[in-house]
């Protein structure tokens, strides 16, 4: 039987939501059964409740001693484990990090065609998959048509909004038997550790770009953002000149965050910058041209000189 | 320290920031086929991160290593791509001969694959972190599978330890991890690296002698039912984005400032 399954580790997350709505909209479009698996240790009620909401029809619980943390051999041999026994049709991941590995190589694994960055899924012709994904860097949208009836896709963030199903359901929650060898063949020498607080967590980002006209203007990016209480951030060119961190960068190759307010100074809004922050709740632009492609994204705009403006928010707001 | 093999995958790709001015110009156009990008004048270059691949071997040279650099392309009309690869100092420069819009990346993974097996196999293969076209980030992890190697993305910097291991780099969302693993390995490397070095007038000029190796896929053993493309593009368009922006307004700075905040307090985006 075909089925249409959604599969996450870890805690539970926004995008996790995200997946289980574009799955069972895959599903009723004809894709099958709809089931989520769930690699590794989880809290069975909260997983019931989610899943119920969501109107997932079973809930795959894959568990074994090597799944307890992150691996990606182990997470790649477990899930290969799985397909063989459970035969999903359409494997769907969220995008994130692990998975940008660990879905491309099962693909590798189980022979299956995958298909990255997707935004939207439909059945086609035949019940043949059609996946839209964002192509060059988002300035274009590709749609694939995948052969077969087997398929692993990693859905963007954002893709689509969250939403719960029209009737609740119960799911039945089962046990698939893997075991994983565990032991990984990349070793971790030096864990990554955060400095401070990240972007991905800032409620408020201020962030500038090249229209700055200035490497000391930052400074006046960072005392808007610490005014709000957010943090700064910036587009490619000006990290690549030096004037911030890279980690500061937002976009395709930088970070993808959704603050609940975003305010893009002097940033012209290219495609891959956006690609990082137009799932802002609101974003605001200052830029000097009214034709800027960043009042597209935006809720709130200002045609003017940032170097005038952000000093000047930043006396605002403070009172 | 015995020689290694680094074979670098290479794919040239449609220049993105040219791609990008058109389409911040609103002027981006797909063709009559419904998936192809109009614009001639858009120069085809080495994948960016292909080229700092590149850069991550020869700075393993320059590091001391010795070792063989190979490039490989899966596409015909790649000229210019090889002969960047050979002027940058590559030892091989190779052309898996196939219509790159005819394959999928499986089927370029398959052959990459093929060409790493059948010519005596590589301690470390180096890709792009994705191609700047396609964006997927997939052929390396089909290689490592295929190849049975371990895969190590996003890389910042690239060191080999006594030949026998691979310690990379890799730039995650929590900060800087360091990681290691026995060659052989597929690594693929990040705009993290640094900019790539461009070959001098000397080198580019000595390149021009150099011949590419072009292989068909049936000499890379790789028969016809493997050719087939399993994801299709069969379509192609430009976003549209629909804004719904609220200029906000005012004579001077100050003005625009305090009618901003004045909108942020009315819907709620400030308390
Ligand atoms: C493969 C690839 C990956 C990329 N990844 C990223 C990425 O991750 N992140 C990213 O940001 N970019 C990325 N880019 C680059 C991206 O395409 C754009 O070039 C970049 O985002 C532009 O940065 P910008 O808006 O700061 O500069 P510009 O495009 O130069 O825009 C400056 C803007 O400032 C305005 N301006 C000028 N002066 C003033 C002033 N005094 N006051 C107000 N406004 C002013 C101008 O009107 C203009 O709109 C990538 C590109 C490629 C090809
Ligand atoms: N046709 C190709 N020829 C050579 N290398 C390729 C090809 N396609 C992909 N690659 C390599 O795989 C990386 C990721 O590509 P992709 O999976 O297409 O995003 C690229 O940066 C290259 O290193």
């Amino acid at each position: 039987m075909s089925a249409v399954t959604a599969c996450t580790w870890g805690a539970g997350s926004n995008e996790t939501e995200e997946l289980l709505t574009l799955a069972r909209k895959l599903s009723s479009d004809g894709g099958g059964e709809f089931v989520w698996a769930v690699v590794g240790p989880a809290d069975a009620a909260a997983l019931q409740e989610t899943a119920g909401k969501h109107g997932v029809t079973r809930i795959d619980r894959i568990e074994s001693a090597a799944l307890e943390s992150y691996g990606a051999d182990a997470y790649v041999e477990a899930l290969a484990a799985y397909c063989e026994q459970r035969e999903p049709s359409k494997l769907l991941f969220s995008q994130t990090f692990d998975a940008r590995t660990v879905a491309p190589r099962l693909a590798g694994r189980t022979n299956t065609p995958v298909v990255m960055n997707a935004l939207d899924l439909a059945s086609g012709d035949e019940g043949r998959l059609l996946v839209t994904a964002s192509a060059f860097g988002g300035d274009t949208r590709a749609v694939y048509r995948v052969a077969g009836d087997r398929a692993i896709v990693c859905v963007m963030a954002n893709a689509v909004a969250a939403e719960p199903a029209g009737t609740a359901t119960t799911p039945a929650i089962e046990r698939v038997d893997v075991t994983p060898a565990g032991d990984e063949r990349v070793r971790v020498v030096e864990a990554a550790r955060t400095e401070g607080p990240r972007l991905e967590d800032a409620q408020v980002i201020v962030a500038g770009g090249r229209g700055l006209g200035d490497a000391a203007n930052f400074a006046l990016v960072q005392q808007l953002a610490e005014a709000l209480g957010g943090m700064a951030a910036a587009s490619r060119p000006i990290v690549d000149d030096g004037w911030t961190d890279a980690a500061k960068q937002i976009g395709l190759t930088g970070k993808i965050v959704r603050p609940a307010l975003y305010i893009a100074a002097g940033i012209s809004g290219a495609s891959q910058h956006m690609a990082g922050c137009a799932a802002a709740k609101t974003i605001v632009a200052i830029n000097r041209d009214p034709d800027a492609a960043i009042f597209r994204y935006a809720r709130y705009g200002i045609v003017g000189d940032c170097v005038e403006l952000l000093p000047e928010l930043t006396k605002q707001v403070g009172r | 320290m015995p020689s290694i093999r680094i074979v670098v995958c290479a794919k040239e790709v449609p220049d993105p920031d040219a791609v990008n001015s058109y389409a911040v110009a609103g002027r981006l156009e797909i063709g009559d086929d419904g998936k192809t990008l109009t614009q001639t004048a858009i120069p085809r270059l080495m994948n960016a991160y292909d080229e700092q691949a590149i850069e991550a071997a020869l700075r393993l040279r320059d590091a001391g290593a010795e070792c063989r650099i190979d490039v490989v392309t899966a596409g015909r009309d790649a000229a210019s791509l090889l002969r960047h690869a050979a002027a940058l100092g590559a030892d091989e420069i190779a052309a898996i001969d196939v219509d790159a819009s005819a394959i999928d990346y499986h089927v370029a993974a398959r052959l990459l694959a093929a060409y790493i097996e059948t010519t005596g196999g590589a301690d470390l293969v180096l890709c792009g972190r994705q191609a700047s076209d396609d964006d997927q980030g997939v052929v390396p992890a089909l290689i490592g599978e295929r190849l049975g190697m371990p895969l190590i993305t996003v890389a910042r910097d690239v060191q080999l330890a006594d030949g026998s291991a691979v310690r990379v780099t890799r730039v995650t969302p929590d900060g800087d991890e360091v990681v290691e693993a026995a060659c052989p390995a597929v690594v693929t490397v990040s705009s993290e690296l640094g900019p790539p070095r461009y070959p001098t007038a000397r080198q580019t000029m000595a390149a021009r002698k150099k011949q590419a190796t072009v292989l068909s896929p049936g000499e890379l053993g790789v028969g016809d039912e493997e050719m087939a493309p399993r994801v299709e593009l069969v379509r192609q368009f430009v976003p549209e984005i629909h804004g719904n922006c609220e200029m906000v307004t005012g004579e001077t700075a100050v003005e625009q400032a305090a009618n901003l905040i004045a909108a942020f307090r009315e819907s709620g985006v400030l308390s």
